[in-house]
């Protein structure tokens, strides 16, 4: 049925689904309805420590719950502007599907200025959400395990260790790494503590614990789930193999971005699968045209939008405006945009 | 340049800079929100004019009513919203839908391939002959930059034809026919697109336009079907009369320049914006009549920022009088009838050697 409206849509309407061509007129009867998105309602919007926020949704009922680990897309629209990023959900399965909510919680450190723009939400308020995705879940394994979370990776393990139930078998180790004074939910961790009889953790910070090698080297055996930087994760990693160990794991990296133009730096850029090394001195269709990639060309000034592209990932500079764009998925004119960060660019 | 006048071409830059910046700086939910309700009411006009059409059995005002409703929604498609958004004026928004990618219009020329001419040809080389084909669509003489021929003594009818068939008009034309049925070679153009994939969109475009305007839409209808055709017929001639009304208005006035190719060779950004000013022409009105024009009402504006959300170009546009102003740049501006009989005048004028 779907598909035969769509393609009713696309030869009589010229749209390219049905929904999308109805959208503008459902969200005047539904607010913040959007096509191939699930929508949410916030519940509760709370600073809860220095720089971090804690978001409280309501997802629809046709949303799928989630596994504990799993993470979710977060769309929010502000100033007319649709913003997204991912998030892993704080919260345990049980409470999704007894209140229907989930939780999570936020590091508003970024400088796309996403996670600023949270504060600004009020309770009632629709936003969307993706179905709940990734395989970074409680392993079936009967061996006891570590967990190693860096800063806001503990996320995860609050979601896993939350849907415990209170006889779980399982010997857990929590390793909690980040900087001084800046643990989340120490309280709640602690309650864990009281509730589950095989739960300990650790509260650690690098300068003055040292790294984790000797915590993960004499716990060989066991079975270890990591989730923090991507630096965070290399090494566990790589003593993983050392050790043989079965490890399982989910690490990010904010795109690290080189804001000064005068110096030469080198990035990567991702277009179409294939890989380039580029530096920051020119604009991203000079690059793909030096790596002989096919695009699209006009006035080469900003103009015509042929040159236009979706970028998926990667922060880039407006040479006319020095105006820097979101780190998300967006559509940029190649010819006026200079990398700042590795960048990828879809098919 | 035709004109001759000194202009301080950085100073001007650096003014039309700022004007673009300040709009910039203020785009959002006012924005995001003014295109969405235009859909909206596209939407509704559209479907209200396809139910009435049928209705016109019952009282024939009602069929007069739908062809109405139906060009209306026409006419929003293709200027408020299809035309804005392909410019790229909504990317911003990152919706899904509502951007310069993926918008396809109600109207026989293919989108990309408009994109393509439009865009880059037309908005950069502004009035360029040679450059931009858009200068009198290869069909109307319109300054001496043309050498006159015999054909051009009618061809004010040969304008009416084009106003009556306009979206086929810019549908031949958008795709450089000329040149992609009968091999004419124009110019230094290059292009990435083949001859055989511009065909392809201009035949299955145009093809998916009639097969739903004069057959399926018909057939729904059952037994009204001629009561739904001949609606259709006539909501897609009202918008062709006024899409090319408007357009012409904004592009042929009589005051409106051309330029040669030397014109713009290391052109700077003052110059450029220079001569989008001369290029193109204003017509005054009221609200609706901006909104009905997808305010191309305001062309001056849009050549010299074709990407600001054109509902902008109201507030825009005394500042911009007053920069011409101070830099002795003529502002072509005037109500409907001024300037469409200044572009017959122009039509009637250049058919004579
Ligand atoms: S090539 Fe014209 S906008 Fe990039």
């Amino acid at each position: 049925m779907r598909a035969l409206l769509n393609s009713l849509s696309k030869h009589l309407l010229h749209h390219q689904s049905w929904s999308g061509y109805w959208e503008p007129v459902v969200q005047c009867f539904k607010p913040g309805w959007r096509e191939g998105y699930f929508r949410a309602q916030v519940k509760h919007v709370q600073v809860f420590s220095e720089q971090s926020v804690e978001l409280v949704i309501e997802p629809e009922k046709a949303w799928p719950v989630h596994q504990a680990g799993q993470h979710i897309a977060l769309t929010i629209q502000t100033n007319g502007r649709l913003l997204t990023r991912v998030f892993t959900i704080a919260s345990e399965p049980q409470l999704a599907r007894q209140q229907r909510q989930i939780r999570l919680l936020i590091r508003s450190q970024e400088f796309g200025a996403f996670t600023s723009k949270l504060t600004n939400l009020r309770s009632g308020q629709w936003l969307n959400i993706s179905e709940p995705k990734g395989q970074f879940v409680m392993p079936n394994t009967a061996r006891s395990l570590i967990m190693l979370a860096g800063g806001s990776g503990i996320t995860p393990f609050i979601a896993m260790l939350k849907s415990l139930p209170a006889d779980s078998k399982h010997t857990i180790t929590l390793l909690y790494y980040a900087k001084p004074n800046s643990h989340w939910l120490k309280d709640e961790l602690e309650q864990l503590k009281q509730s589950l009889s095989n739960f300990d953790y650790h509260l650690l910070e690098r300068n003055k614990d040292g790294d984790a090698t000797t915590w993960l080297t004499t716990n060989a055996h066991k079975h270890w789930l990591v989730c923090g930087p991507a630096a965070l994760y290399k090494q566990a990693a790589a003593l993983a193999k050392q050790l043989n160990t079965p490890i399982d794991s989910e690490h990010f990296s904010a795109v690290p971005a080189v804001l000064a133009t005068s110096d030469k730096h080198e990035l990567t850029l991702t277009h179409q699968g294939k890989t380039f090394t580029i530096d920051n001195q020119q604009t991203l269709l000079t690059h793909l045209q030096a790596n002989k990639q096919p695009v699209t060309v006009g006035c080469g000034m900003g103009i015509c939008h042929q040159c236009q592209c979706v970028k998926k990932q990667g922060i880039v500079r407006d040479i006319r405006t020095g105006e820097l764009s979101d780190s998300s998925e967006q559509l940029i004119q190649l010819c006026i945009s200079q990398p700042v960060s590795d960048v990828e660019l879809s098919a | 340049m035709k004109t001759t006048k000194t202009v301080n071409f950085e100073k001007l830059a650096a003014q039309l800079d700022s004007v673009k910046a300040d709009i910039k700086s203020k785009l959002g939910e006012q924005d995001a929100k003014y295109i969405r309700r235009i859909i909206v009411c596209q939407r509704v006009f559209e479907w209200s004019g396809r139910i009435l059409l049928m209705l016109g059995f019952i009282q024939p005002v009602l069929w007069l009513v739908g062809v109405l409703s139906l060009a209306t929604a026409k006419i929003l498609d293709n200027m408020e919203i299809g035309h804005n958004v392909m410019h790229g004026q909504y990317d911003w928004m990152n919706d899904k839908y509502i951007n310069s990618k993926s918008y396809e219009w109600d109207i026989a020329c293919d989108g990309a391939s408009w994109n393509r001419v439009h865009n880059y040809e037309h908005h950069t080389y502004t009035n360029i002959i040679g450059k931009d084909r858009d200068f009198g669509y290869g069909l109307l003489r319109l300054s001496n930059d043309f050498r006159w021929r015999v054909k051009n003594l009618w061809q004010f009818v040969t304008y009416l034809l084009l106003s009556v068939l306009f979206q086929w008009g810019v549908s031949y034309h958008e795709m450089a026919a000329e040149r992609v049925f009968f091999g004419k070679k124009k110019g230094d153009r290059d292009y990435t697109v083949s001859h055989s994939e511009l065909k392809k969109r201009f035949f299955s475009k145009g093809a998916r336009q009639l097969v739903k305007d004069y057959l399926l839409f018909p057939l729904l209808a059952g037994p009204l079907f001629l009561w739904v055709l001949t609606g259709n017929l006539a909501a897609n001639l009202l918008r062709n009369l006024w899409t090319s009304t408007i357009i012409f208005c904004g592009h042929f006035t009589g005051e409106v320049e051309t330029f040669n190719q030397q014109d713009c060779e290391n052109e700077s950004q003052g110059q450029w914006y220079y001569r989008q000013a001369l290029g193109s022409s204003n017509i005054k009105g009221g609200n609706l009549f901006h909104v009905m024009t997808g305010h191309l009402s305001y062309q001056i504006e849009h050549h010299l920022f074709p990407d600001l959300p054109a509902k902008r170009y109201r507030e825009i546009a005394p500042k911009v009088q007053a920069i011409f102003k101070e830099h002795g740049i003529h502002y072509n501006t005037g109500g409907f009838f001024r300037q469409y009989f200044s572009v017959v005048k122009r039509i009637v004028r250049y058919s004579f050697p």
